[in-house]
């Protein structure tokens, strides 16, 4: 087992789980105002994008935060990459509408275009693949936690 | 472990951050699938002079009585959209916007004043500003231009 995957491999997890905790904690603190980032991508009615903005952050933050305990972490990578694909889908239609919108990846204010938080979510999703792929091989800790 | 077991478990994982988002926010959620208002309490707003918070039903109650739109946004933002008959007196402009505002608008008539909805507060900041200028009847329409967008509602377009 080389040291520099396992260190790579674990930078990765960490990283990964340091941006959903981040991502998902900033979104949790101010819900109207995500909501208003979630209604500007128009695909959902008033009250959906309401609730899409009260409960994906906590799905950012659980993600972010197994990847960051270092347990469960197959099944948290998975989810950061379902997620990103989604992500990845909605900024794409954002694009494909024409739609001059800040992406609300970080909060309000984080200035983001679509074009960019697509290359960073990409990179975000190979850190994903490649957390799920190397776990298995690197984890020193195996899931201590069972469901 | 399997690639079926680990997708049920991120499947899991997905439920579990779902609920807990609901459990922490159903009091914001019910309040939006029911219409209600998330940012300015009514009561509060009754028992001060703030600007009287109205739901998408009063506002066209109010505007086929011949209440007045006010788009606080950007002109831009009403250039692309905005609810016919608005005018436009974005709240960064209005130092600017207010003496014109005043020519053409009576003090006693009452104005709906909305942004972005979902929070955004420069509805509510320029009804207070329109207040403490004179203006007796002054309304915010919480959800704003993506309310009524989204109730399928007549919507102009072009600048004012």
């Amino acid at each position: 087992m080389k040291r520099s995957g396992r260190i790579s491999y674990h930078l990765c997890r960490l990283l990964l789980g340091g941006v959903f905790t981040w991502a998902g904690a900033i979104k949790a603190l101010d819900v109207p105002a995500f909501a208003g980032q979630v209604a500007a991508y128009q695909l959902l009615p008033y009250a959906w994008n309401y609730a899409l903005a009260a409960m994906l952050p906590y799905v950012e933050l659980l993600a972010g935060l197994l990847l960051l305990v270092n347990v469960r972490v197959r099944s948290a990578a998975l989810l950061t990459i379902l997620l990103n694909g989604v992500f990845i889908a909605a900024l794409f239609s954002v694009l494909i509408r024409g739609l001059n919108i800040d992406c609300g990846c970080f909060g309000p204010d984080a200035g983001t275009t679509p074009l960019q938080a697509i290359g960073r979510d990409l990179v975000l999703l190979a850190m994903g693949v490649a957390v799920y792929r190397q776990q298995p091989r690197y984890s020193a800790i195996t899931s201590p936690v069972e469901f | 472990m399997s690639l079926p077991r680990t997708f049920f478990e991120a499947l899991l994982l997905a439920v579990l951050g779902l609920l807990l988002g609901l459990l922490v926010n159903h009091r914001l959620v019910l309040a939006a699938s029911s219409g209600h208002l998330t940012q300015v309490p009514a009561a509060q707003a009754l028992q001060s002079h703030l600007p009287q918070p109205v739901l998408l039903d009063e506002v066209r109650e109010l505007l086929r009585s011949g209440a007045l739109p006010v788009d606080a946004r950007d002109t831009s933002l009403y250039a692309d959209g905005h609810l016919p008959g608005a005018l436009s007196l974005p709240l960064g402009e209005v130092e600017t916007g207010l003496p014109h505002f005043r020519q053409k608008v009576a003090s006693a008539r009452t104005l709906v004043i909305y942004c972005n909805g979902y929070g955004c507060p420069d509805s509510f900041d320029l009804g207070m500003r329109l207040l403490s200028e004179g203006f007796s009847d002054v309304r915010v329409f919480e959800g704003g231009f993506p309310e009524w967008r989204d109730a399928g509602l007549t919507v102009a377009t072009g600048a004012k």
